[in-house]
């Protein structure tokens, strides 16, 4: 059948169809950017808040418990390194349990082999269906609930911060390193298999290594995430920059907040550019 | 394919060729016992490689090289593991994983060796991705020969490879099989290179052999008929 050139194509009808979806959350929502128009009060809020991010402070500012000036950096800088070390910790967990479980959740892992009888087949079918849906149950949550849940449980607790950006991001590293896996070049490992190569070896030395620079590259723009996230947590009172933000915010002590929010940048593009260059040489 | 009939004795030296979809990466894939016939059957070196189980499979395609077009080497190993791994199907399975991640001595001696054997013995340690197409391609025979092989099986060897540096790898894959006493099957597109350097041709149309000779005998009208595009042929393609 020929299809009119000015028909709608399937693609075209998608289109319009995600943006109809988006128009009618908006109307559901009743968004009218007339609320993000600020009473005088906020204005005023907003004026001194942006102001002070051209003059970030470098001491704190006197006041309550501290009558005396006092430097703030080595105080943030703490907070900072904390904020890292939280990330670094969670991500640590979230490789060592991600890995194994995103091999298991691939088809790869269980496709491996030709030879494969079709009784292992079967069982690990079931494995992989459960670990699979085990994987999208620590995605679904997100660090910030973990950490409300933890909280509770164990109190202001440094393994619970950690665990909780650890759960999430292990679900997501499993599933994303699962995809990358399925989708990493066959040919090393259909040359491998070829010469006689047992089927784990041709997983481990002739599939993982295709996949491997994306799969650390992906890891490296997780523990930027990760440090946000840490960073975050400390508005739950854990000692990260967030922390800091949060109680300098509310005191209205807005040089300090800035102080806080340009430690959190800089720690961001110094992993920026750390994770670039691992990027470029896994690229050669 | 279908009603081949084909032997090729220890330390022969023989070119496949034919028009695409011939059958050719198919019969190479038949000798190396990655493909098992529904009818018939194919032997090497007197076992009947139906009839083997998979560890004994394995034990016979360890000991048949086989270089591929391109792609097959991991582009993130240095040369030299990637040698190495020629040799992954041979060793027990500690030995294997060791000798990918530290390897021995010996191992990167005899690595070293191979790799002078095929012209770049100055690329051993560095990244697989920094060599050209040419250099990739003389790691894969040198892996080839890692697995110190009986046969040397190789499917477009030079397809992605300029043809002045396409006839240099063909001659030198032809004289490391001539001094190891290695059998050597390749299928090539070239027809010029493989009437110029192999001297036995084996021609190969619509998964028939069409002919197979010795190369002073086939004629260029035998190549005519073999290259012919018919109605057939034309169906089949489009």
């Amino acid at each position: 059948m020929d299809r009119h050139p000015q028909e709608p194509t399937p693609r075209g009808l998608i289109l319009i169809g995600i943006g109809l979806f988006g128009v009618l959350a908006a109307l559901l929502l009743g968004l009218k950017p007339s609320g993000l128009v600020p009473n005088s009060g906020g204005l005023e809020l907003a004026r001194e808040f942006f102001a002070a991010a051209l003059d970030p402070a470098w001491t704190r500012e006197p006041g309550g418990l501290t009558p005396n000036p006092t430097p703030l950096l080595p105080e943030l800088g703490l907070a900072a390194l904390r904020t890292l070390i939280f990330a670094a910790a969670a991500m640590s967990l979230s490789i060592l349990v991600g890995l194994p479980l995103g091999v298991v959740a691939s088809d790869t892992w269980w496709k491996r082999s030709s030879f494969a009888s079709a009784r292992i087949t079967a069982a690990g079918r079931a494995l992989q269906t459960g670990v699979r849906f085990w994987i999208a149950l620590m995605r679904s949550v997100h660090e910030l609930i973990w950490a409300v849940v933890l909280l509770a449980a164990v109190g202001l607790n440094t393994f619970g911060a950690v665990l909780a950006i650890a759960i999430p991001y292990a679900g997501t590293l499993a599933k994303v390193f699962s995809e990358m896996l399925d989708e990493a070049p066959r040919h090393s490992a259909k040359a491998f298999e070829g010469i006689g190569v047992r089927p784990l070896h041709v997983f481990l030395f002739g599939l993982l290594p295709r996949a491997l620079p994306d799969m650390i590259a992906y890891t490296a723009y997780r523990f930027e995430c990760a440090v946000r996230s840490s960073a975050v947590l400390g508005f739950f009172g854990y000692p990260t920059l967030g922390y800091y933000v949060s109680l300098s915010f509310g005191d209205g002590r807005f040089h300090e907040t800035w102080t806080a929010i340009y430690l959190l940048l800089a720690l961001i593009l110094f992993l920026e550019w750390w994770s670039t260059a691992i990027r470029s040489r896994l690229v050669s | 394919m279908q009603s081949v009939d084909l032997e090729i004795a220890s330390g022969e030296i023989v070119a496949l060729v034919g028009p695409s979809g011939a059958g050719k990466t198919s019969m190479l894939r038949l000798l190396a016992g990655s493909l098992l016939a529904d009818q018939g059957d194919a032997y090497f070196e007197g076992q009947r490689l139906s009839r083997l189980d998979a560890a004994d499979l394995r034990e016979v395609r360890s000991r048949i090289g086989f270089v591929h077009q391109d792609h097959s080497l991991v582009p993130i190993f240095r040369a030299h593991q990637n040698v190495i791994a020629g040799a992954l199907g041979q060793r027990s399975f500690w030995a294997a994983a060791r000798s990918m991640i530290r390897p021995t001595r010996s191992d990167l001696d005899r690595a070293h060796r191979l790799l002078a054997r095929v012209g770049i013995p100055e690329k051993l340690c560095l990244r697989t991705d920094s060599l050209s197409g040419g250099q990739q391609q003389r790691v894969a025979i040198a892996r080839a020969l890692f697995q110190a092989p009986r046969a040397l099986l190789a499917d477009e060897p030079v397809a992605s490879v300029d043809p002045t540096r396409a006839r240099a790898v063909l001659t030198l894959m032809k004289d490391v099989a001539r001094e190891r006493g290695l059998t050597l099957v390749a299928s090539l597109h070239d027809i010029r290179l493989a009437r110029e350097l192999f001297p036995r041709l084996v021609g190969l149309r619509a998964g028939r052999v069409a002919f197979d000779a010795a190369t002073h005998e086939v004629d260029d009208t035998a190549l005519e008929e073999l290259y012919r595009l018919d109605g057939q042929a034309l169906d089949s393609d489009g």
